[in-house]
Order: C-alpha cells, then sequence, then structure tokens
C-alpha cells in the first residue's frame, strides 16, 4: 500500500519543452527543483505544490499534475 | 515518406549554417539539407549577440554589413563596488543583429546549393544496418523519414542529436547559466564600448552585461549559476540590476535561456554523426561566448563530413579527425578557460573590488594584459594559486 501523498498536487517538467534556462530554479522554496546533469527534475517528494514556478516559466514547461 | 541526403544538419544557427555551407563547398555533388525548427532563421534570438573583431572576420567582412549592429572598441569592467576598469582601445569586436546575421549565412549556404528547411523539427533517429541514420522529421504537414550518411547536430542547449547518438551530452548543474536578457531603450551609455560587471550580490558566478545596439539600446543581460543564487532568478536579479544602474530605461523583449560553461563534451562523433557549437559544449567557459566557436567548429564538421563521404567511410574513426581538429584549435584552451573559471570562483568581491583599484592605478594607454597581470600578482598574491591552476 502507498502512503497517501503529502500534497493534493506536485510539479513536473515537460524535457521536450523545458529550455534549461533555469529560472524555476530558485524559485522554488523546497528546492525540490534540481538540475540533474543538464535536466530539470522536480524531486516528487520535496515538492509541496506551492506553484510558484510554473507562472515564470518562459516556456510553459512546469505543470501541476495529480501527487 | 522518405528523402535520401548525404549530409543532415540539424539547426540553423551560425554553427549548422556555416557546417552546410562548408560541406557542400568542399564536395558540390553531395546532397546537404540544412533543417531550423522555427519559421525563420535568425528568429527567436536568445543571445547576447557580441562577437570577437578576429573571429567573425574569418567568415565574413563586417565593415558596413547589414547584420553588424554595432562595432565595439573598448570593454569596460565594473567591479562589484561600481569602479569602472577601461581595458582595451582597439578592434574588439561588434554587436551582431543575430536575425540578419543567421539569415545571411544559412542563405549564403542556401546559394552553393544547400537546401534549407524551416519549420522542421527532428524528432528522434536511429542507426541504419548499412550505417546511415533515419531521422524522424517534424514539420506542419506531418512526419516524414530522412536518411542521412552523416548527420551534424548543431541543435544549441537542448542537445538532442548528440542524445540521440548515444553522446554524452549533459553537464553538471554548477556548469549551466541561467541567463535573462532584455533590450533597453533610452538609457545613457558609451555606444563604443561593451560593459560587464561582476558580484555575488549582481549575478552570482557569472556576470551581468551590457552591449550597444545603437546609442541609447542596448542588450542588457545576466547570466548566473543557479546553485548560487538566492531566492530570486535570473530575470529577477537583472530586474534588479537595470533598476540600479539604468533606472529610466525602457525594457522591451525579454529573453531567457541557459548557457553551458563547462568544456567540449569527450567525444563528438560516433558512427555518421558530429556534434558542433553549444550542442557539443563548444563555448568559452570564462566569457559563455559560442558564436565564433559554433561558426569554426561548423567549418571542420562541414569539411570532414564531405571528405568521409567522398571517402564512403563515414566510420567513427574516419569521423575522429573532427574532433581532434576542433581539440588543437580551441578545445584544449577552453580546458585552460575553465580551469581559471573555477579557480576565479573562490575569490571574493572584496578582491575584485581591489584589483579594479591596482589596474586603474596603471596608466590607461599601458594597460595591457601582461601590465595588468603582472601588477596583479605583484599586489593580490592570492591570484598565485589561480593564475598556477590556468598554467597547469
Amino acid at each position: 500500500m502507498t502512503p497517501a501523498p503529502a500534497f493534493p498536487e506536485i510539479a513536473v517538467v515537460d524535457l521536450q519543452v523545458c529550455d534549461r534556462c533555469g529560472l524555476c530554479l530558485p524559485l522554488c522554496p523546497p528546492a525540490a527543483i534540481h538540475l540533474d546533469l543538464t535536466d530539470l527534475v522536480v524531486d516528487q517528494t520535496a515538492c509541496t505544490g506551492c506553484r510558484k514556478c510554473i507562472a515564470p516559466c518562459p516556456v510553459g514547461a512546469l505543470t501541476m499534475v495529480a501527487a | 515518406m522518405t528523402h535520401d541526403t548525404d549530409v543532415l544538419v540539424i539547426g540553423a544557427g551560425p554553427g549548422g549554417a556555416v557546417a552546410a555551407w562548408e560541406a557542400k563547398r568542399a564536395a558540390p555533388e553531395l546532397d546537404v539539407v540544412l533543417l531550423e525548427r522555427d519559421a525563420r532563421v535568425g528568429t527567436p534570438v536568445r543571445c547576447a549577440e557580441g562577437v570577437g573583431d578576429a573571429g567573425v572576420r574569418e567568415f565574413a567582412d563586417p565593415d558596413g554589413a547589414a547584420w553588424a549592429a554595432r562595432k565595439i572598441t573598448r570593454v569596460v569592467f565594473i567591479a562589484p563596488d561600481d569602479t569602472e576598469v577601461k581595458v582595451a582601445e582597439r578592434d574588439v569586436g561588434w554587436i551582431l543583429d543575430r536575425t540578419r546575421f543567421d539569415a545571411f549565412l544559412a542563405d549564403r549556404a542556401v546559394a552553393v546549393g544547400a537546401e534549407l528547411r524551416v519549420s522542421t523539427e527532428a524528432a528522434g533517429m536511429t542507426c541504419e544496418p548499412d550505417g546511415r541514420w533515419r531521422v524522424r522529421l517534424r514539420a506542419a504537414g506531418g512526419e516524414t523519414t530522412c536518411r542521412a550518411r552523416v548527420v551534424i547536430g548543431t541543435d544549441g542547449v537542448e542537445a538532442m542529436v548528440g542524445r540521440w547518438a548515444g553522446l554524452e551530452t549533459r553537464v553538471p548543474a554548477r556548469d549551466m547559466e541561467s541567463c535573462a536578457q532584455y533590450v533597453v531603450e533610452g538609457i545613457d551609455f558609451d555606444p563604443d564600448a561593451i560593459y560587464l560587471q561582476f558580484g555575488a550580490g549582481i549575478a552570482p558566478g557569472g556576470y551581468a552585461w551590457l552591449f550597444p545596439k545603437s546609442p541609447g539600446v542596448a542588450n542588457v543581460g545576466l547570466g548566473l549559476v543557479a546553485l548560487k543564487a538566492d531566492a530570486r532568478n535570473a530575470r529577477q536579479y537583472l530586474d534588479a540590476w537595470i533598476a540600479r544602474r539604468y533606472p529610466g530605461g525602457a525594457k522591451t523583449a525579454c529573453t531567457v535561456g541557459g548557457v553551458i560553461v563547462h568544456t567540449t563534451i569527450r567525444q563528438t562523433y560516433t558512427d555518421g554523426v558530429l556534434v558542433a557549437g553549444d550542442a557539443a559544449h563548444m563555448i568559452n567557459p570564462l566569457s559563455g561566448g559560442g558564436i565564433v566557436n559554433a561558426m569554426k567548429a561548423g567549418r571542420l564538421a562541414g569539411c570532414v563530413a564531405a571528405a568521409a563521404i567522398r571517402a564512403g567511410d563515414t566510420s567513427a574513426s574516419r569521423l575522429s579527425a573532427y574532433h581532434a581538429e576542433w581539440m588543437a584549435l580551441l578545445g584544449d584552451d577552453h580546458l585552460k578557460y575553465y580551469r581559471l573559471k573555477r579557480a576565479l570562483e573562490d575569490l571574493d568581491d572584496q578582491f575584485f573590488n581591489s584589483l579594479a583599484r591596482t589596474v586603474n592605478a596603471i596608466p590607461s594607454g599601458k594597460r595591457t594584459l601582461g601590465r595588468i597581470f603582472a601588477h596583479a600578482l605583484v599586489r593580490h598574491p592570492q591570484l598565485i594559486p589561480v593564475a598556477a591552476r590556468f598554467f597547469i
């Protein structure tokens, strides 16, 4: 049985769309977004679903999905 | 529908356009196709548009050219405490109009017989038993495939061609700079100079720049290492910098992007594939500049690809000549610049403030790089380990 998610929604990055500009990185309060080498990834266990990264993304690569 | 070509160049920036041009010039009997994802070559511009004078002249004459926005004859370094240091007074470089410059280079490739296809994106590729690459192409009309003897990947920071070909194109996060830039109008500056400011509070791990496009109008931007930033991103750091230094300016055309400040990837070739420019991390890791580097690499890639196809051997061992030529031309220098960059990261704002005052004590007519270096080493012994890391 998987534990209930801590937050109802989390952010995900579409790597086909992401420009790797890194604007979202410093905006994440729990620092859940990382550059895994050149790929941007969101640590799903750390994302609090605060949405602070969504609007600043210039290419709309970040979206919220159900946790 | 499948289309066959000899050389397929993916990405029509400066590196790709020069690669297509050189391949066709070296072997006019070959079919050369140049792909561009966007509807027009040269747009959108995601670049500060600065090039060195000698570098650009290897490819085209900037004097009077429509694609040369501004000639630059001075460089002004600004210390974190706003102390300004002017260091050059000669033909330093040019600020390009990249929309026109990229189109000029692509037109030149077309003029010698290369085929340009815009609004066409490469979506993936696989190697066939006969050694050709089958590349899936996505355009408005749907998906097609193109088989190529040699694929040249000049697809920029995303570097998908290299990845599809199995090359290691990723870099550590600390070597990715996050950049933001506006075209700012109505501000006061010396239109013959570029301005560069360093500082942990201004652009941590990078620098802020002003590159003039015409009197009163400039590309104003900065790059920073996101890992070193506070809770603000590059655009917010830039807004703060502009508010402080150019409060009256009107900001237009914001662009953002990642710049890889690393060293050339370990292997830039494999069977039937070459990668060049930003896609192969051929960026000066100190300056973040990559336009001329991409063109130089594109030239090598185009010539090596053409010769390999003529010889009937597009194997990795044949194409490795490209890597060796690039490393001898600039790649090995970038390894040194990268060591210098890492060493400079250990120095703080106070050091740069006091270095600026040391350099300003040298009469401006005598401010050669060698003399600056000698003075700096004597007055600032903390530079000695930096210099040592540069040379070993």
